[in-house]
């Protein structure tokens, strides 16, 4: 373990009902705490762009692939903000 | 067109023919289309019953497994199935009726949340908001459930959806899907670069091989390589167990020298393995001598607990064959075959008491080719990893990754219905057996060949075993000395029996068991005494086996 990171993630994905729970669960459940989000729905109203920065002590690539994965994550980028 | 006789069409057009399921009031409506669908329906005696049976159905060979519960209980009876799907990849779509749209969030009458309830145990889920969007949600769920690592599809439709009439009956095939990822040649050439460069390489070899089809091409590269082989319990079949290098399951329970052969291993190629717990021990000292290329169709796998060299991403049967190549690793091999000689399993147990692993190696050298095994959870799920030999992944399910108990019976439920001409077996013990003992009553109403062989220790014997060697034998809620009347419950359901206890009782009694046409329950009495063997230890790493004690 490296020390705490601190990530922004930005997910454009399928605006399901559930997108924000689900996004959040595997956050959460792969060891990540939220310190802050956005939300907001593409023109389309289909789509749905979440930007949210993340901390943990876990390698975000984990968290990436994870994310990637999802059904309905159409795409993702992450970017290192800083190091505690 | 309703809804629901829309989506018995979607289930034709996928090639289902055999549903698992339990009907209630929200899910009424598709009952009544299944009544004279066309898809034939099996009905469990609870809603776990079915989708294990489901789970079995897929398991055992089928594309798919479908199951169909009603809301709330119905749906919560499902969450361990699901669950137990995700840990073992199973391809299976779940149904669920939703009480009508208007009243969801109303705290109804058997209204749960079950699309938030199963977000973390479903690869994918839905919740159906309009019947037009039924084509599309239907042809994904099994796209999802089936292709890339496989697992289970939760779709959710309230009653008023059921009922409402279709803007258009077509169905739809199979959803569009990204392509996978190719063969990368700077992979295939460091992958083997890495094996040219191995003295002590070992091929480890997990579940994964099974669900990708890739027994053939996996086969032919243990064939090319000579290497020696250990294997996942989820992975048990793959390999080839009369290779003479094929060393048998590694772990906590592994056997020795498939153990000591990769802690001493100087590389490990994982093919659709995980590194799960039960397999690694300590983890950070688990083959560590070893570079690891990593073969898994799930990149969230590559270095998730071990990093590897070399992480492949692709359909096994696409880069198994492009690893085919000569090793020079003659003085290994002898020594890999020397351990497992000396390490192999004794059968000479004294005393007239019936020794399990022998019964089960009876047992295996009993069944005619074509058999499947369900096994439930314990100590006899140990055993039959053990002492009976699979030749094909498809011929024992186990419940691996999640360790459901109650998952034997029900799971043979469905494989039989899946493969109707191999002999199904349950291999079980008196706890699991209770877990899910109202399924005896759907063997018997499908009139379902299945041999059940009880291995009855009076304990929750694997809780038992770690009471007696790590909580100083303190035996808190394991002592099982009031079970029923297995022989009489079974034969309450309509299947015969007979109850054994010593040695002698073992080959005829299931010789009788074979040779019953029809469902048949074998209800085996073992000392409660009984560990399974090996045993790592929690914190120490593989090497660090406790071992049975051959004292007689």
């Amino acid at each position: 373990m490296n020390g705490k990171q601190v990530h922004e993630v930005i997910i454009e994905a399928n605006n399901s009902i559930e997108i924000l729970e689900r996004v959040l669960r595997v956050i959460r459940h792969r060891g990540f705490r939220v310190s802050t989000m956005n939300s907001v729905q593409m023109n389309d109203c289909n789509s749905i762009k979440i930007t949210v920065t993340v901390s943990s002590e876990r390698s975000i690539e984990l968290l990436y692939k994870q994310l990637d994965k999802l059904f309905d994550v159409s795409k993702l980028s992450v970017q290192q903000i800083t190091a505690i | 067109m309703k809804a629901t006789e829309f989506i018995v069409n979607a289930l034709r057009k996928q090639g289902v023919s055999q549903v698992f399921g339990y009907p209630g009031g929200a899910i009424m409506p598709l009952y009544d289309a299944l009544y004279d669908g066309g898809v034939a329906h099996l009905l469990a005696r609870h809603e776990q019953g079915a989708i294990m049976a489901a789970l079995g159905y897929a398991r055992a060979g089928a594309r798919v497994g479908v199951c169909i519960a009603t809301s709330g209980p119905g749906a919560t009876n499902l969450v361990t199935g699901l669950a137990e799907a995700m840990a073992d990849s199973i391809p299976v779509v779940a149904f669920t009726g939703q009480v009508p749209s208007p009243l969801i969030g109303v705290d109804t009458f058997q209204e749960v949340d079950v699309l938030g309830m199963t977000l973390s145990c479903t690869k994918h889920s839905f919740l159906v908001e309009d019947q037009n969007d039924l084509d599309r949600i239907i042809a994904e769920a099994f796209t999802i459930a089936t292709t890339g690592r496989p697992g289970p599809v939760l779709i959710d439709i309230p009653k008023d959806i059921q009922l409402a009439e279709m803007a258009c009956d077509r169905v739809s095939e199979l959803a569009e899907l990204p392509p996978l990822d190719g063969l990368v040649d700077e992979q295939v050439v460091a992958a083997r670069a890495l094996m040219h460069a191995a003295k002590k390489p070992v091929l480890y070899v997990g579940g994964g091989v099974g669900m990708a089809d890739a027994v053939p091409e996996l086969r032919e590269l243990a064939a090319a390589l000579d290497i020696p082989m250990v294997s996942t319990l989820k992975g048990i079949g793959a390999a080839d167990p009369e290779h003479p290098y094929y060393l048998g399951m590694l772990g906590m329970h592994g056997l020795k020298a498939a153990n000591l052969a990769v802690q001493e291993s100087d590389l490990l190629i994982a093919v659709g393995a995980r590194f799960d717990d039960r397999v690694t021990g300590k983890l950070d000292e688990f083959a560590p001598h070893a570079k690891v290329i990593h073969l898994d169709i799930d990149a969230c796998e590559h270095n998730k607990l071990r990093a590897a060299h070399v992480a492949i991403s692709t359909d096994l049967k696409l880069i198994l064959p492009a690893l085919k190549m000569a090793l020079d690793i003659a003085p290994w091999r002898l020594h890999t075959l020397e351990m497992k000689v000396a390490t192999a399993f004794r059968y000479d147990h004294p005393g007239i008491a019936i020794y399990a692993p022998l019964l089960l190696k009876q047992l295996s050298a009993s069944l005619p080719e074509d058999h499947l095994v369900a096994c439930d959870v314990g100590q006899h799920q140990m055993w039959t990893a053990q002492h009976m030999t699979f030749t094909q992944p498809e011929n024992l399910l186990s419940s691996a990754g999640f360790g459901t108990m109650g998952f034997g019976l029900p799971a043979a439920v469905g494989a039989a219905m899946a493969r109707p001409d191999a002999m199904p077996v349950v291999v079980t013990g008196d706890g699991s057996i209770m877990m899910n003992i109202q399924e005896l009553a759907t063997i018997n109403r499908a009139k379902l060949p299945v041999k059940i062989v009880l291995i009855d220790n009076q304990r929750l014997g694997m809780v038992r075993q770690w009471q007696t060697l790590f909580f100083e034998g303190r035996l808190s809620q394991t002592i099982l000395d009031d079970n029923p009347d297995f022989v009489a419950l079974a034969a309450a359901c309509g299947i015969p029996g007979e109850a054994i206890v010593v040695k002698e009782q073992v080959q005829p009694a299931i010789d009788r068991m074979l040779a019953h046409d029809g469902a048949y329950f074998l209800h085996v009495q073992i000392s409660e005494q009984e560990n399974v063997w090996p045993l790592v230890p929690p914190g120490v790493n593989n090497a660090e086996m406790l071992e049975q004690e051959y004292e007689w």
